[in-house]
């Protein structure tokens, strides 16, 4: 540990940012799990205990490199402010995500399971494009260089879509087992693409949206 | 500014200071034998050599200036060892000044005010308790001067007082200059002496304050890097260690535990983190009175810098090392931390007291 002040490395602010793509890796390996779990007919039980580990882990990380932010602070000074105030947005929103694929994993775990429903193909195509945004976010995050407006665009189109979705569900006239888990699923969906979104607008632009509510 | 020319200007800034070191020895010794007799009869009482250790460390806000000062005044004999170790223990007492006032920039929260005030009087506690224990055994003993001078001799030799250091002289030319400078300006005697002790100062006070900002520029991620690297571990040797390198990288044992008080005050290292980050300072910062010495003419003065490393070493042996003392400053330091959130006015009068009026009253009787 001594050692770490003679060796080189990431300075503080790369070295929060390497590990915050590591986190987006670890949200999606648990929302990608969760969502086996509710459609492809996987026993919850089987991979309960790795998404919970991994969420874990994505709140240990989140905890440990607010400090190193407080850290950077302490020794630099306020230079800096406006990205680390992203940063922990940043940090914040993706720990947000992988309480998101938690609450997947549970409704999975209470029973419900979209497998063989006629949904199901609409369903896995959501799950997929979803899915795609988390790496899209962590090239973002990784390559610090802004957010293509293509991706802003996907994000949009897909909240637009999901949040169709729940309003359509709130006015079904289809039984409530039907109804409310696809309703309840499509809110943490949102949550989880709302959340991927503002991860990679507080990292570009922390300040505007320091008052988003996401 | 590019690295390689920071660092030069720091290699720059390091030679101006040993500049300083020397043009303050060579004043002194300008100024003759009454000055040197009139100097060493005001710090003859320990305790009133003690209160100016402090007053001049908290005047100048660090303790590496000021123990740099003092090895300059033994190397020009108006100091003795004896009279210098106090001042040295003081020196110790003082700079933790810098960081209890940092801390009382968290008052208005009550949390994080507890928190910073138990992180920066720890350090204050540490130091009181090595003072008190120590000084009076080195009093009647004299164990930590003794052992500092048998690694000066060691070092240079048991030759005599004189040390030919080589540092000595690749700064002898810029403090003829200085002379001269004086000389050509019409001063001499007593003036001339006062005259080449300020300009000393002024540079040693303003070398130091720039070697410490530009190395801190320089080893900003390293420090940031170490720190992270103890972040919610439970301190120990590692922290001391992690404490002494980044003290030694800035100069500074001020900035090393000015750093810790904002990352107590929110959370992020605990008490027990801090508290041997702290302790690596007080080694780390000895640092530079050794460097002082080497500026300096007289073995003397290299064994009054030695003298603040061993005592360092053994406050942290004897009160860091047995667990049951390690937890007398910790606990006194939680304690005072409740007492300064419950009455905030304690705290500005803990400093107050501790820093100016018992140290000045301690000068006023004593001396």
């Amino acid at each position: 540990m001594v050692l770490s002040f003679f060796r080189g490395g990431d300075s503080g602010l790369d070295h929060v940012v390497t590990r915050s793509v590591a986190m987006v890796t670890d949200a999606r390996h648990s929302f990608d799990l969760a969502c086996t779990a509710l459609m492809s007919g996987a026993d919850p039980r089987l991979i309960a205990d790795d998404v919970r580990e991994t969420d874990l882990r994505i709140n240990a990380n989140e905890q440990q490199l607010r400090g190193e932010l407080a850290v950077h602070i302490s020794v630099h000074g306020p230079n800096d402010i406006g990205e680390v105030i992203g940063l922990i947005l940043l940090l914040k929103k993706i720990e947000r995500v992988g309480d998101h694929a938690k609450n997947i994993l549970d409704l999975a775990e209470s029973g419900v399971s979209f497998v063989n429903e006629p949904d199901i193909d609409g369903l896995l195509e959501e799950r997929r494009i979803v899915s795609g945004f988390f790496t899209e976010a962590s090239e973002i995050l990784a390559e610090h260089d802004g957010i293509p407006q293509s991706f802003r665009e996907r994000v949009d189109s897909m909240t637009s879509q999901i949040q169709s979705r729940i309003d359509g569900y709130m006015t079904s006239e289809q039984p409530g087992h039907q109804v409310v888990p696809r309703a309840v699923y499509h809110r943490y969906l949102k949550r989880i693409v709302a959340n991927l979104n503002s991860a990679v607008f507080a990292a570009t632009e922390p300040v505007r949206v320091a008052g988003n509510s996401d | 500014m590019p690295t390689g020319a920071r660092a030069a200007l720091v290699v720059a800034l390091i030679y101006l200071f040993l500049v300083g070191v020397s043009s303050l020895e060579t004043g002194i010794k300008i100024m003759g034998a009454d000055t040197q007799e009139r100097l060493f009869s005001a710090v003859s009482n320990p305790i009133a050599g003690l209160c100016v250790g402090i007053l001049g460390t908290v005047l100048v806000q660090s303790s590496s200036a000021s123990t740099s000062v003092i090895v300059g005044l033994v190397a020009s004999g108006a100091l003795g060892v004896d009279q210098a170790v106090p001042m040295i223990m003081g020196a110790n007492i003082g700079t933790t000044v810098t960081n209890t006032l940092v801390s009382l920039g968290h008052v208005r929260q009550s949390a994080e005010f507890r928190r910073a005030f138990a992180a920066a009087t720890v350090h204050d506690f540490f130091n009181i308790l090595a003072v008190a224990v120590l000084l009076p055994v080195e009093l009647i003993f004299r164990p930590i001067s003794g052992i500092a001078k048998w690694m000066s001799e060691l070092l240079v030799g048991s030759g005599g007082t004189e040390w030919k250091s080589p540092v000595k002289k690749w700064v002898k030319g810029p403090v003829e200059w200085l002379k001269d400078l004086w000389d050509q300006l019409g001063a001499s005697g007593n003036v001339k002496g006062a005259l080449m002790v300020a300009t000393g100062l002024v540079i040693v006070l303003i070398a130091l304050a720039f070697v410490t900002k530009n190395m801190k520029a320089l080893v900003a991620a390293r420090i940031e890097r170490s720190l992270n690297a103890i972040l919610g571990k439970a301190g120990g040797l590692v922290a001391l260690a992690v404490g002494m390198v980044v003290t030694i990288a800035v100069q500074s044992s001020s900035i090393t535990t000015s750093i810790l008080i904002p990352l107590s005050a929110a959370g992020v290292l605990t008490l027990r983190n801090a508290y041997p980050v702290t302790l690596g300072a007080n080694i780390g910062t000895t640092v530079t009175a050794l460097l002082a010495a080497l500026a300096a003419s007289s073995a003397d003065s290299l064994t009054v810098a030695l003298t603040h490393t061993t005592f360092n070493i053994a406050g942290i042996l004897l009160l860091y090392v047995l667990p049951f003392a390690r937890e007398i400053p910790v606990s006194a330091a939680t304690l005072m931390a409740d007492l300064a959130v419950r009455r905030r006015v304690l705290a500005v009068c803990y400093v107050v007291v501790l820093f100016i009026v018992a140290p000045l009253l301690g000068v006023a009787i004593l001396r």
